[in-house]
């Protein structure tokens, strides 16, 4: 941790030495605007003319206190064009005359963070939009299950950084020491953001109750699943806070990297991995929860991919699928062979584990299966787990906040100048 | 396998095509035969081994093992229980009703109607002059009260993303009755319900009195809030204050059609939506990377983005993909200023429009100290917007079954 802020100390320093030395500007092709430092070797920055222009910090086309742009895009002129350029060495600006006749200023310290250069927009999203994510087997997952304490994650900012970068990254992360009250899902989740709301509530209690609608209530063996696939916006990461385990033989937790799975069909069955990413299966849960029917669909694929082909979401369950299939006829058999094979894959590949009273193992919905093997309640002793979500765009959120806060604190402790405002994904 | 030729409807022909492992059900002589695929019969076998009655859901633990291999041995129709009855290769037997194999045919004709019906209704997209043509009214009473008018209202909004209801009190519970009334607002960083009055010093550009340019609300989350609901309160006694909207599904349709050049490149280029700030102490900064035009894999349209103030000064594209994209976005906000209906809600009014799919905005406006325009907004989810339409159409006999 201590080398991680050091070298982005460093990275603060140096870019601050580059920028004492002159840098000079000018336009290119009439609509680019480059900046280049007088050292060879060094990165030039080149700016779109037509976005600078759109990020102009002055009053009239930026609203400082919502940070948000207002300039008047209904008169806005695409073709716009940067006439003459000026550097400020001094003031460490860039000022720039347009062809409408408006004038701009930008920091250097703002440009560079925004520069277009590859490997920095690479860092920006890998380090600071959404950390990549690193898939793993069943047999990795005693190296890459991080555990942390429950009352550090709740009184410190650094825990609960590494504890939401752990889940980001890998999936999954526990949680232990919680005390055995029901508030805690809540706490934990109200330490992050807020509770995401679904049909069944805000937390749910996972008992064992004989005559319930849903499957997962029942003691029975829970086969590898992720909740909720019958919602177009699915419930992103599942807190389970275990109160009482069973002492029975059953009640372990079964977990698989269902994108390791994915990873696995696309390398060794490229044909199962080409149909389950695209037919379309009908996801749903018909019942009822506190008096009030639903009837919730959703249709999408095994595994979702966006259009580069990255992961964005993972569907399956066995009682969830519905028996409405919407698809021609000739996909069926195929669709349920690779299925089969995505299914047996991930049974195979399951890590078994079982929480202790005070554990809560929380993990991401949209990308990990998740089961339990049955087990038996007796009268002193009932497997009580208390629930809840939380959606990733609330925990991105955080753990961008988080970030910028370390990364100011570290850069002003070592350079003891003013820190930017924005977060520090420069190019060094 | 035809014998009893007592009455029409119950002279039902059961067969099997084995090149393509289906089983055909022949109704009538003059219809076409029902198809369904072996494997997806052995899948939704509804005996109390495979099928749990109580959950609505099929048992999962014989999944673990399916065969996809498995093939039927024996197949037949009871014309007394109006049910067919088939062997399977290991050993199970199972038997499906007619009415739940009618409802579920693979034939286009039925999977189509299925979709329209239980899936999600068929939208309609409309341009600015039609504003009149589709706009429709409910009673803020009836749709409490009656089911009937709660049906018609959800499936409006889905069709035509825009309902206006009318006669609420102007009272602060309006918007949670109505959410509950479907199910349950849906929370964003804002909080539920939030307030949308001129407030000089604030921290998001919706709560300034000046014009409002053409938006979705909240394109920075990856979960974007579905249906906006904005109630009334006290209208702007200026002349400013006038709603805005815009149909941007029918908009990029415009643009695939007329300008496909400037429609691939919405489509294809992410841009950097995001919102910095803080609400009640808790610190956001959210960000999400998506096109203007959101399509699925089929080309249809899912999602509109657009938002001057949150789109990011951050663009991670390469930069010179970045000019064009300008173009193209000038282009739709210009086709989408000339698409734009404009009328001015009243005290008591409900707006409420797919935040999906409509963009909105608002003219800029003066208070006054006797005049202080206030709408309290609110979002509902599709999700649950939609279980609502499925049930109320199941228990209002909405279905021909």
């Amino acid at each position: 941790m201590l080398s991680q802020g050091l070298r982005r100390a460093v990275s603060l320093l140096t870019s601050r030495t580059l920028v004492r030395r002159q840098l000079s500007a000018r336009i290119v092709d009439a609509t680019y605007v480059e900046l280049q430092p007088d050292k060879a070797g060094a990165t030039t920055l080149t700016f779109p003319g037509v976005w600078l222009r759109d990020n102009c910090r002055c009053p009239t086309c930026f609203h400082s206190s919502s940070q948000s742009r207002q300039l008047d895009w209904n008169q806005f002129d695409a073709s716009v064009r940067p006439l003459a350029l000026h550097m400020d060495a001094a003031q460490q600006q860039l000022h720039v005359r347009w062809s409408d006749e408006h004038e701009s200023s930008y920091t250097l310290d703002w440009l560079r963070q925004r520069s277009f250069d590859a490997s920095s927009q690479r860092s920006y999203l890998d380090d600071f939009y959404r950390p990549r994510t690193r898939h793993w087997a069943g047999a990795e997952f005693e190296q890459i299950a991080q555990r942390f304490n429950y009352d550090q994650v709740m009184s410190e900012d650094e825990p609960l950084q590494h504890w939401l970068q752990a889940l980001a990254v890998y999936g999954v992360a526990l949680l232990n020491g919680a005390p055995l009250d029901e508030g805690v899902v809540r706490r934990l989740a109200e330490r992050v953001g807020f509770i995401r709301r679904t049909t069944y509530g805000e937390e749910f209690i996972v008992q064992a109750k004989p005559g319930a609608k849903n499957y997962a209530y029942l003691s029975l063996p829970l086969p590898l699943h992720t909740d909720l696939p019958y919602y177009e916006y699915k419930p992103s990461v599942n807190i389970l806070h275990c109160m009482v385990q069973t002492k029975s033989r059953g009640g372990s937790n079964l977990l698989v990297d269902a994108y390791h799975i994915a990873d696995r069909l696309r390398e060794e069955h490229p044909q199962d991995f080409e149909r389950l990413s695209r037919t379309l299966v009908d996801w749903n849960d018909i019942g009822s929860e506190d008096g009030r029917e639903f009837h919730n669909i959703w249709r999408a694929p095994v595994i979702c991919l966006d259009a580069a082909g990255g992961y964005t979401r993972i569907n399956h369950s066995v009682p969830q699928r519905d028996s409405h299939f919407n698809v021609p006829l000739d996909q069926v058999l195929p669709w349920y062979e690779s299925y089969a094979r995505f299914v047996q894959l991930a049974r195979a590949d399951a890590y078994s584990f079982k929480t202790q009273p005070g554990d809560v193992l929380t993990f991401n919905n949209i990308r990990l299966l998740h089961g339990r093997t049955g087990y038996d309640d007796t009268e002193q002793n009932s497997r009580y787990i208390v629930g809840a979500y939380l959606d990733w765009d609330i925990i991105y959120s955080r753990l961008r906040v988080l970030k910028k806060r370390s990364a100011s604190s570290s850069s002003s402790s070592s350079s003891g100048s003013s820190s930017s405002s924005g977060p520090t994904a420069s190019a060094s | 396998m035809l014998t009893n030729n007592s009455s029409s409807t119950s002279c039902v022909q059961v067969s099997r095509d084995l090149q393509q492992q289906l089983v055909l059900l022949r109704l009538s002589l003059d219809s076409p035969a029902l198809q369904f695929p072996e494997i997806w019969l052995r899948d939704n076998c509804q005996c109390n081994v495979c099928y749990m009655q109580q959950t609505r859901s099929r048992l999962p633990h014989g999944w673990n093992y399916l065969d996809p291999t498995v093939r039927l041995l024996q197949l037949s129709w009871c014309t007394e229980r109006k049910s067919l009855q088939i062997v399977w290769s290991d050993g199970h037997k199972s038997s499906y009703a007619l009415s739940w194999l009618k409802e579920r045919d693979f034939s286009h004709a039925n999977r189509a109607r299925y979709l329209r019906d239980s899936y999600r209704p068929e939208q309609r997209l409309w341009c600015g002059k039609e504003f009149q043509l589709i706009q429709r009214e409910f009673l803020y009473d009836d749709l409490l009260h009656n089911d009937e008018t709660l049906l018609h209202w959800l499936h409006h909004l889905a069709v035509y993303g825009l309902a206006l209801v009318r006669q609420a009190p102007l009272e602060a519970n309006v918007l949670r009755d109505l959410c509950n009334r479907v199910g349950f607002m849906r929370s964003t960083t804002y909080g539920d319900e939030w307030s949308v009055k001129a407030q000089p010093g604030a921290s998001n550009y919706a709560y300034l009195a000046e014009p409002l340019p053409l938006h979705t609300d909240m394109p920075y989350f990856e979960y974007k809030p579905s249906i906006t609901l904005l109630h009334t309160l006290q209208q702007s006694d200026s002349p400013g204050g006038w709603n805005l909207l815009s149909d941007a599904f029918y908009v990029a349709e415009l643009l695939r059609q007329r300008y496909p050049g400037a429609f691939k490149v919405l489509s294809e280029t992410p841009v950097d939506w995001a919102d910095i700030g803080s609400e009640k102490h808790l610190k956001f900064h959210n960000i999400w990377r998506a096109p203007v035009i959101n399509l699925d894999a089929n080309g249809r349209y899912v999602r509109i983005n657009h938002s001057i103030p949150q789109r990011d000064s951050h663009f991670s594209v390469p930069a010179e993909q970045v000019r064009p994209w300008y173009e193209a976005m000038a282009l739709f906000i210009r086709l989408a200023n000339e698409q734009a209906c404009t009328f001015k809600t009243t005290p008591g009014d409900v707006l409420t429009f797919d935040n999906v799919r409509m963009v909105h905005g608002r003219t800029g406006y003066d208070d006054t100290d006797q005049n202080v325009r206030h709408i309290v907004g609110a979002f509902l989810d599709w999700d649950i917007a939609y279980s609502r339409w499925r049930v109320l159409k199941t228990d209002l006999g909405h279905y021909n079954k």
